[in-house]
């Protein structure tokens, strides 16, 4: 006779989020640009959010300008060492992405240019403000 | 046909572990019906953001409703206004008499702090906590309109001078800019007095036809939208647009404009959310909101008060109940029962809920409805 099985979740969900890809040293963001309207997307989703065209890959970054930044200071997950510093980056002819900011070269504020790096070790996208 | 409310109920607003969800319910359900001075309805609209399966069910079943259509919604914090929207367009459309709209939410048993981000969704797998999304629209308000840190801080002044009167409010103590300034920082620029406190809580209220006699409260206008795409191209910052379209829709519905309410409840999870929402709803120009409020002229006593129940940063948030808890606010202010914090000679009420949290859209729904009139 085998033991009865505790109702679990399964496993973790797949990840949703934006993916950054390494190029020839540059970190750049694999999103995607619909064909009608050249809508850009930082996912490439199957159709475009503002007018359901088709939507390409399309790589973009890895400049950017910070759109809004805040510092948190409450742990979000598990293992969310803080405080840590969120953003909202337009990056150049590119989406608005949300990243981890790296602060170290230069004080993040609105309209402070970045750069994408390699994704933190959780795997969220991430960025430094340049010096 | 004009749709009023018959009656409307709250349970207590607060951390209450120890008290079932159906008791919450129970509460605010008893109280309405009394309110409305019927002893059943046709069909129940129910508003849930974390309510368990059957949790609309098992709540009525206890109160002697059942048998009937019960239809549970999700619409993020706007699920309880939600629910009193589609309860209106059900009547309007013929396909019920009275309706019950309820909003339930238990979460102290399932959150100790802010709620946990949804792990499918793209940016909360990041981490983005809804204190951090408003915090980035603060931000970025501040760098466009010069908003203050103060000027944040008077909103969670305001409301909690508000809440203080409030016999039903979770936090019912005035607080000073100072301390609110002081108080622990969550996501800058936004301190703990200036989040909405998550509550256990119930509301409720019954939907009917016009009937004789003065208690019931007809529903003008009510719109529901859900976001558009939010992304570089946006004009304004997270949810301005959404409630501005929907609230565009319920004036129009009503034949009336922003200056026209004598008394407001909206969406105040957050101090930033409350100038957004102020501007949005074109209560202030762009960037104007902050003077509005210092002026004293949104405070009891002031031209056009918002939030005299203390808003959800005093009331508390019980998200899919917040909205109808608005609702019970503006009934008792619109028949002059809102003892120390009534308006003065209040005939025309808005009340606006938006609730978020999908990335890329701006909110996941509004309801913007106008009371009375």
């Amino acid at each position: 006779m085998t033991a009865a099985r505790a109702a679990v979740r399964l496993a973790a969900v797949a990840d949703p989020r934006p993916m950054v890809v390494e190029e020839d040293g540059r970190h750049l963001l694999a999103g995607g640009r619909c064909r009608p309207n050249g809508h850009v997307l930082n996912r490439p989703v199957p159709r475009c959010p503002r007018c359901r065209g088709e939507v390409a890959p399309a790589r973009f970054g890895p400049d950017g300008a910070v759109w809004a930044v805040t510092v948190v200071h409450v742990p979000a997950r598990e293992g969310d060492d803080v405080p840590y510093t969120l953003a909202y980056l337009d990056l150049d002819a590119g989406p608005r992405l949300l990243v981890r900011l790296d602060e170290s070269l230069a004080p993040a504020h609105v309209g402070a240019r970045v750069r994408l790096t390699a994704s933190t070790p959780a795997g969220d996208p991430a960025a430094e403000v340049l010096a | 046909m004009t749709v009023c409310i018959w009656g409307v109920g709250t349970s207590s607003f607060g951390r209450q572990p120890d008290r079932l969800p159906a008791e919450l319910a129970w509460e605010a359900v008893n109280e309405a019906l009394e309110d409305a001075a019927v002893d059943g309805v046709d069909a129940a609209y129910v508003g849930t953001v974390f309510g368990a399966p059957g949790v609309a069910q098992r709540a009525l079943w206890g109160v002697g409703i059942t048998g009937i259509p019960i239809i549970t919604v999700e619409n993020a914090c706007a699920s309880g206004t939600t629910a009193l929207h589609e309860a209106r367009e059900a009547i309007l459309a013929g396909r019920f008499e009275r309706v019950l709209a309820l909003g339930v939410e238990h979460i102290s048993t399932l959150f100790e702090g802010p709620i946990a981000p949804e792990a499918t969704d793209p940016e909360q797998a990041s981490g983005l906590l809804l204190p951090a999304l408003y915090a980035l629209s603060a931000s970025r308000h501040m760098a466009d309109h010069g908003t203050t840190a103060s000027d944040l801080a008077q909103v969670a002044v305001k409301n909690s001078t508000h809440g203080a009167l409030n016999p039903r409010a979770q936090r019912r103590r005035a607080v000073t800019e100072e301390e609110v300034l002081a108080s622990r920082p969550i996501a800058e620029p936004l301190t703990l007095f200036q989040c909405a406190g998550l509550s256990d809580a119930a509301a409720a209220a019954v939907l009917g036809p016009a009937r004789r006699g003065e208690r019931d409260i007809p529903i003008r206008a009510s719109a529901l939208r859900s976001g558009e795409a939010w992304d570089q191209d946006s004009e304004h910052v997270w949810g301005f647009d959404v409630v501005r379209a929907t609230a565009g829709d319920a004036f129009e519905e009503a034949g009336l404009g922003p200056h026209d309410a004598d008394v407001v409840e909206l969406h105040d999870a957050f101090t930033i959310g409350e100038l957004v929402t102020i501007e949005a709803l074109g209560l202030a120009g762009e960037g104007e909101a902050a003077a509005r409020v210092r002026a004293g002229e949104l405070s009891l006593g002031g031209t056009q008060p918002v939030n005299p129940s203390g808003g959800l940063l005093s009331r508390g948030h019980p998200l899919g109940a917040t909205g109808l808890a608005q609702v019970a606010e503006l009934v008792w202010q619109l028949r002059g029962d809102a003892g120390d914090r009534q308006v003065e000679g209040a005939r025309t009420a808005l009340v606006e809920t938006m609730g978020g949290g999908a990335a890329g859209l701006d909110g996941n729904g509004c309801v913007v409805a106008i009371l009375g009139g």
